[in-house]
């Protein structure tokens, strides 16, 4: 394969993680400008771990994952109260204030005669296990998609259980979701830290993609971007952010005609799709209306005769 | 040591007054939207870069550069009213805020496009200084002090002295009952944003004269500081603004000094944590919320 199609490939990968992280909280209903901040702690804590600790590279992944999840429960207590725009600027403040706080953490330890470790605005260098172990870009690239793949499974689990559901519910109407009965501290507290754990798991593939991790690079562009990505995709499914991030780095990002003026059209064609689908591309209704068209021509004879008999529905409609 | 102090407050409130003329047109846009403009900052970037095309070009006068930085800012400022705000349909709030995003993605690429250098000069406006006593003033500073003061007044006068402004805080608490008595809040709306703009131009001509070059992330900068200090203002409220950028600038200058430069953004971004946590309505809150409840009462 192309290197360069790797690279790309291992990016969108990567990034989906914290496309995802912020779909989680929006549906919810929450707007996070912070999910940038999770994805910073799970690549640090992963890189400390297997460069300086000398862990192997799964317990990093899980570590860095559980630092960026323990992150997100200490940050859920304070903006459980905030709403809308205020979780908004909350969360934007607390990503700043980590980003910032990297930029002075320093924490190195004498390896090899190397002195490794995180070292402020110089940024993290040597987070080599990768190298080290020989794995090619390939093999990290597919490791990446394998990953994903088990997160996407999750979240598709989830949406069919009653946590999904009611998530989806304090995102519709919190009031009367709690008036149902539903206990909104815990389901928020919770999707929260999952979403920062998603964050976390793309950090750490990131960070051991990279080998050098630099402060600046988890601005608050990151983080909107990845919640841009979710309401260009669509809120319907999981599937969504994905193909929001598809759509910015893998068509314009990698397609080299559009260099110098990717932001241009990528600006336009988002600012035009939110007027006509304010939700993306493949919102809650466009979703419905596939599953349906789905079930109705897939289905076995027996079942369709059996059913309402109603035409199939096209998709879109 | 008193000195410092007294000296480092100066300094605050100074730069805090470009915070507070950037927070104005930013809380004058969410007070009657309900919704946030992340292009506010790169659409008045977008206008000082069409002053600076005049000043490298043509060598043109201070008043041309004045004239085209706001012309540009409000050009913009339409443009995302236009594409952001009027196009999607109310309620659809988070729409409009990734739709302003895109947008500011779109501004800044433009700008780059045709300015690729990484900065550009800005004519200086008054490149004197005052010394009273041990005191060190920024003539620069002083007039943009003056500014924020002036257009704060005028503000107040329109808002609260015209029919404009009566209609416009009519939209402001509630549009349905403002179109139902005859007010057009569409061109309200679209009136105000370009205020906003004008505003916003006129804070980053100041700006940019006083540091004497812009650069392209001159956007991200102008939409944080303005949104950080309408948030520890009080989102909506013209007096919280002000107050909210001399605060930020105040708190920037004090902990830069004490602590170290590396200190002083993650200072600004605790207070603003800290205000949304325990005082989420800004720093006059309290009076907001009860002369809210009491209209909401006489309804």
């Amino acid at each position: 394969m192309d290197e360069y199609l790797v690279q790309v490939l291992s990016n969108i990968g990567m990034i989906s993680f914290l496309a995802l992280s912020a779909y989680i909280l929006l549906i919810t209903g929450e707007i996070s400008f912070g999910q940038q901040a999770f994805f910073a702690i799970g690549a640090y804590a992963s890189g400390i771990a297997t460069a300086m600790w000398g862990w192997g590279f799964w317990p990093g992944l899980v570590w860095g994952a559980a630092a960026a999840g323990a992150a997100a429960f200490l940050l859920a207590w304070p903006t459980l109260r905030m709403r809308g725009l205020f979780f908004a600027i909350g969360t934007l403040a607390f990503a700043e204030m980590v980003r910032l706080i990297f930029e002075i953490f320093r924490y190195q330890v004498e390896i090899d005669g190397e002195l490794v470790g995180p070292n402020g605005s110089e940024g993290f260098r040597g987070i080599r296990y990768i190298f080290e172990q020989d794995i090619s870009a390939f093999h990290y690239m597919l490791l990446i998609y394998a990953v994903l793949a088990g997160v996407l499974a999750l979240l598709f689990v989830i949406e069919r259980t009653r946590l999904g559901a009611i998530w989806r519910m304090l995102g519709e109407d919190e009031l009367l979701a709690e008036t149902e009965g539903v206990n909104r501290t815990y389901y928020k507290v919770l999707a929260t830290v999952v979403a920062g754990a998603v964050a976390g798991i793309g950090g750490a593939l990131y960070a051991h993609m990279n080998t050098y991790l630099e402060p600046k690079i988890f601005n608050v562009m990151l983080g909107v971007h990845s919640l841009a990505y979710g309401l260009i995709g669509g809120l319907g499914t999981a599937f969504g952010p994905l193909i929001g991030v598809g759509i910015d780095i893998g068509l314009l990002e990698s397609a080299r005609i559009f260099s110098g003026y990717r932001m241009i059209v990528f600006g336009g064609l988002v600012a035009l799709l939110l007027i006509f689908r304010p939700r993306g591309l493949l919102d809650e209704a466009a979703v419905h209306a596939l599953v349906a068209w789905w079930r109705n021509t897939f289905s076995s004879p027996a079942k369709r005769s059996g059913g309402s008999g109603r035409p199939p529905e096209r998709p879109g409609a | 040591m008193i000195v410092d102090f007294v000296q480092n407050t100066l300094d605050g409130i100074f730069v805090g007054s470009s915070y507070s003329l950037l927070a104005i047109g930013f809380t004058l846009i969410f007070g009657v939207m309900r919704r946030l403009n992340l292009s506010y900052g790169p659409s008045i970037m977008l206008g000082t870069f069409a002053g600076t095309l005049l000043f490298v070009e043509f060598e043109a006068g201070l008043l041309a550069v004045a004239a085209a930085t706001l012309a540009g800012a409000v050009l913009a400022g339409v443009y995302v009213e236009r594409v952001c705000f009027w196009a999607i349909r109310r309620g659809a709030a988070l729409a409009s805020m990734v739709s302003s995003f895109a947008i500011w993605m779109q501004l800044e690429e433009i700008v780059t496009v045709v300015f690729p250098d990484r900065t550009y000069p800005f004519p200086p406006l008054a490149d004197f200084a005052l010394e009273p006593g041990p005191f060190f003033v920024r003539g620069d500073h002083l007039v943009m002090f003056a500014c924020a003061a002036a257009i704060t007044v005028l503000l107040h006068l329109l808002l609260y002295r015209t029919r404009f402004g009566l209609a416009l805080r009519a939209v402001s608490r509630n549009p349905a009952a403002a179109a139902f008595v005859g007010i057009n809040t569409g061109l309200v709306l679209f009136s105000a944003f370009a205020l906003a703009s004008a505003i916003g131009g006129v804070a980053g001509y100041l700006i940019a004269a006083a540091d004497q070059q812009i650069t392209p992330f001159f956007g991200l900068w102008a939409t944080f500081k303005g949104l950080i200090a309408m948030t520890l203002g009080g989102m909506g409220s013209i007096p919280g603004a002000i107050a909210g950028g001399l605060l930020l600038g105040i708190i920037e200058a004090h902990s830069g000094w004490y602590l170290g430069t590396e200190y002083r953004d993650l200072s600004a971004y605790a207070v603003l944590f800290a205000f949304l946590v325990f005082r989420p309505g800004g720093l006059f809150a309290q009076r907001q919320t009860l002369r809210s409840q009491l209209a909401a009462r006489r309804v």
